[in-house]
């Protein structure tokens, strides 16, 4: 059993990461739009976490709750802008909402 | 006795006239025609002749004051203190200004009372005698004013008084509809211009040179800086004294050229006949026209010292003998315009500016006082001409509603001041016919008349100092009386050669007193001015007893001219003063002037045509023609003199003056090439360069604006991306490049 270094925690990160970027890009459903931002969100506090541990700063897990609580915050204004769109629009694909459209 | 604090009064009196004119006369002549008029012109004539009582009070001042000049300040007018600018307005009291102001008073004064009865009738006869106020005011203000800045509001004052009065009957249209007063009053308003601008040029190289524009300083220190060798710097070149004045003087002359009718700028004169003959008299015969003259009489030290220095124009001539030359052509040119008009008041006006050629002619030469004395004798006998003729238009006028009241024989083509329709009028209309003729005479220069004595000082200072002048000025004066003979005959003799003619009468008293008042003084005028053969043991008498009764001009003005001291001085060299009196000189003009009159009366006309409408109905007869054709004198004149002089003066009148100076230089060379510039400017330079500036930066934002607005998708997916690329892209900073 190889012993899990720093590096596995910045390669999963970065997975992640990439994971939600990706789905931020390309889906069209705004509540798995939603979620992927969330996941990278975690992808850099799971960087935190591991980079406290790793350097044996309590700074990063501070951090981390500073993130969770704006994440949480960003949910509920965001759920909230999707339940409008949804009523008026009987829709939440994103690509039909352009209306900033130049 | 000292009055010089009253002199203000004679801006003051006009002023008074015409705000009451102004403001109440029209309710007077509209509540009752009758009083109403005499109240509205007699107040105006009061005025006129309370400011012409001040001018005397003046002379009488001046002559217990032994003839100094006298200055009254009454405020500062425009003060900058950082260019040490100080403009006063101030009153300049001395012998030339109040000379000036007694001919414009006085000879305005009986213009007033003339136009009484000449305007009766007219509907809009206070805002006449307004205008006939405000003009007195303006000219008053020309000749009164202490610097030239004053003179140049004079000088813009009475141009606009012309133009006001010039158009008076602004509505009338001619036979095709064009408004031919209030374009003649255009034409005269934007000559006029021309010659304003040089004047405006001419102050502010003044003011450069000198830093101030009060007559008395400014040739105090032009002869002193003349005497020092002065250089006059301007920035990054500088100039001799006497070149900036030969400028400074030229320019004087192109103002006067435009005021006084000069070549090239007369052409506005004969059109300003539109007016009412009255303004005819006052404004384009005896005063208006000569502020040309006074300028440059008043500028004499500039022009002696411009002489004196030998500093020549464009390398060519100096300015004052431009002034010369300019002077004579013009007289010379007038004279034989003069031929060939019909109009009865375009003869006097081309008569007009040939004796402006005079007076200029012989200000060019340093005949300063000459130039003067036909100023006052001119002022005379031309205003007594014109009020004349503006009796026989009257006349006419009259006959013809005679004729349009007695029976149907109605043509609306009467021109009342068509001379070939007139003839035989010297028994309808007596006393206008003689002081007519005693004008004509004087005009002509028939001993003793006025015109004799100030005609003849012109013409021997000019056989003395300058020949061309001489020549030209001798065969101008031949015509002058030619015209004047010609005019007198087709209008007072022979037979009427029209109804109208028949049926005219004589003006009212009115109008005829001031007539008999400037023909008296028409008469001996010119004897009690200037006694040429008097005149050096009166300017000695002068010398010894300032306060002599009788003065002569010339020991008089001599005051005011600088130039005769600074002559005395040697500083410039004045044509020797007093100018003897030349008997070779004056018998010549005198032989040509009657052989003249003589001619005229012999070929002019004579009995024929008997009617207006024909030009010679004897011609229509074979057998009748061929007997006057047998009359040797008669083929002479009219085969050989009529053709050719009338080829000549059709060349003279229309193709140098009409086409190719009014037509050619005028509207193509400089209206077409104006115009031109002026069409470039605003649908080039303005529509293509400016406007093409403003909208092009408006295109320019609008199209990137329309690059840029596709950036924007409203897909929230790009938005994320960019938002992504650029955190790459800081990413990629951070490692690679911020170290």
């Amino acid at each position: 059993m190889p012993e899990v270094t720093v590096e596995w925690y910045v390669a999963l990160s970065v997975l992640l990461f990439s994971i939600g970027a990706l789905g931020v890009l390309l889906r069209r459903n705004a509540i798995i739009v939603f979620m992927s931002i969330e996941l990278m969100l975690n992808a850099a506090n799971l960087l935190f976490v591991a980079f406290a541990n790793h350097l044996q700063d309590v700074d990063g897990q501070v951090l981390v709750f500073f993130v969770i609580t704006v994440a949480a915050a960003e949910v509920a204004v965001g759920l909230a802008l999707i339940v409008t769109i949804f009523r008026t629009k009987h829709s939440i694909n994103i690509d039909e909402i352009n209306l900033m459209k130049g | 006795m000292n009055a010089f604090g009253l002199a203000p009064l004679i801006l003051v009196f006009p002023v008074i006239g015409l705000l009451l004119n102004g403001f109440f006369g029209r309710r007077f002549v509209d509540a009752d025609r009758k009083t109403g008029e005499k109240l509205s012109g007699g107040f105006a004539s009061v005025m006129a002749l309370s400011s012409f009582a001040i001018a005397v009070l003046m002379f009488f001042s001046l002559r217990s004051h032994e003839f100094h000049a006298e200055v009254i300040n009454l405020f500062n007018w425009i003060v900058v203190p950082s260019a040490k600018l100080q403009i006063p307005w101030a009153i300049q009291v001395d012998t030339l200004s109040v000379t000036m102001m007694m001919v414009v008073t006085g000879v305005g004064s009986l213009i007033h009372i003339y136009a009484i009865g000449y305007m009766h009738g007219d509907p809009n006869f206070s805002r006449f005698f307004t205008y006939l106020n405000l003009f007195l005011f303006f000219m008053l203000i020309l000749v009164t004013g202490n610097n030239f800045l004053m003179l140049f509001v004079g000088w813009e004052g009475v141009g606009l008084c012309s133009y006001l009065l010039i158009g008076f009957w602004f509505d009338r249209v001619d036979k095709n509809g064009l408004p031919m007063n209030a374009n003649a009053g255009r034409k005269a308003f934007v000559a006029n211009r021309v010659g304003d601008l040089a004047m405006i040029l001419a102050m502010i190289l003044m003011f450069w040179t000198f830093g101030t524009l009060e007559f008395n300083t400014v040739f105090q220190s032009a002869v002193e800086l003349f005497e020092e060798g002065h250089m006059v710097h301007f920035g990054l070149f500088s100039a001799t004294l006497p070149a900036v004045l030969t400028a400074v003087t030229a320019l004087f002359l192109m103002g006067a050229a435009g005021k006084s009718a000069q070549i090239p700028l007369y052409i506005w004169l004969p059109d300003a006949m539109a007016g009412p003959t009255p303004v005819s008299a006052l404004i384009h015969a005896a005063t208006m026209v000569t502020s040309g003259i006074y300028l440059i009489v008043r500028s004499n030290v500039l022009f002696e010292i411009v002489r004196a220095s030998g500093e020549l124009l464009f390398g060519i001539v100096s300015s004052a003998d431009l002034v010369a030359y300019t002077g004579a052509a013009t007289a010379l040119v007038a004279g034989l315009i003069a031929f060939t008009q019909f109009d009865i008041k375009k003869v006097l006006a081309y008569s007009t500016v040939s004796q402006l050629g005079f007076m200029i002619a012989a200000a060019g030469m340093g005949a300063y006082v000459a130039a003067m004395f036909h100023l006052i004798t001119h002022a005379f006998f031309k205003g007594l001409l014109f009020l004349g003729s503006g009796s026989v238009i009257h006349g006419m006028e009259h006959g013809h509603h005679h004729l349009a009241h007695g029976d149907d024989h109605h043509d609306d083509d009467f021109d009342p001041q068509d001379m070939r329709t007139m003839g035989g009028l010297r028994h309808k209309m007596n006393s206008t016919f003689i002081v007519y003729t005693i004008g004509a005479l004087a005009l002509s220069g028939i001993f003793p008349l006025a015109g004799f004595w100030s005609k003849d000082e012109i013409l021997a200072h000019g056989g003395e100092h300058n020949f061309a002048v001489y020549l030209m000025l001798t065969i101008a004066a031949f015509c002058t009386a030619f015209y004047m003979g010609r005019q007198l005959q087709m209008v007072f003799f022979g037979k009427p050669r029209h109804a109208a003619a028949e049926h005219a009468e004589e003006s009212s008293p009115l109008m005829v007193i001031p007539l008999w008042i400037l023909a008296g003084l028409s008469v001996v005028g010119g004897f009690l001015l200037n006694l040429p053969f008097l005149t050096e043991s009166l300017a000695e008498a002068n010398h010894n007893h300032p306060t002599g009764i009788f003065l002569a001009l010339e020991g008089w003005l001599e005051h005011s001219i600088q130039a005769f001291h600074l002559s005395e001085e040697g500083i410039v060299h004045l044509p020797h003063t007093p100018i003897v009196f030349s008997p070779m000189v004056a018998g010549l003009s005198t032989v040509l002037a009657v052989g003249a009159l003589l001619l005229a009366f012999k070929l002019v006309y004579r009995d024929r045509p008997q009617t207006a409408d024909e030009r010679d109905p004897l011609e229509k007869i074979p057998f009748v023609w061929k007997f006057f054709a047998a009359l040797p004198f008669e083929t002479l004149f009219m085969k050989g003199f009529i053709p050719l002089f009338n080829k000549a003066s059709h060349w003279l009148g229309h193709t140098l003056d009409g086409t190719i100076w009014h037509d050619f230089v005028h509207e193509r060379v400089i209206r077409d090439n104006f115009v031109g510039f002026a069409s470039f400017s605003a649908d080039v330079l303005d529509t293509n360069g400016v406007d093409g500036l403003v909208n092009g930066s408006a295109k320019a934002v609008k199209r990137l604006a329309n690059l840029i607005r596709r950036s924007q998708t409203g897909y929230a997916r790009n938005y994320a991306l960019s938002v992504f690329l650029g955190a790459v892209a800081l990413v990629v900073y951070f490692v690679y490049m911020a170290n």
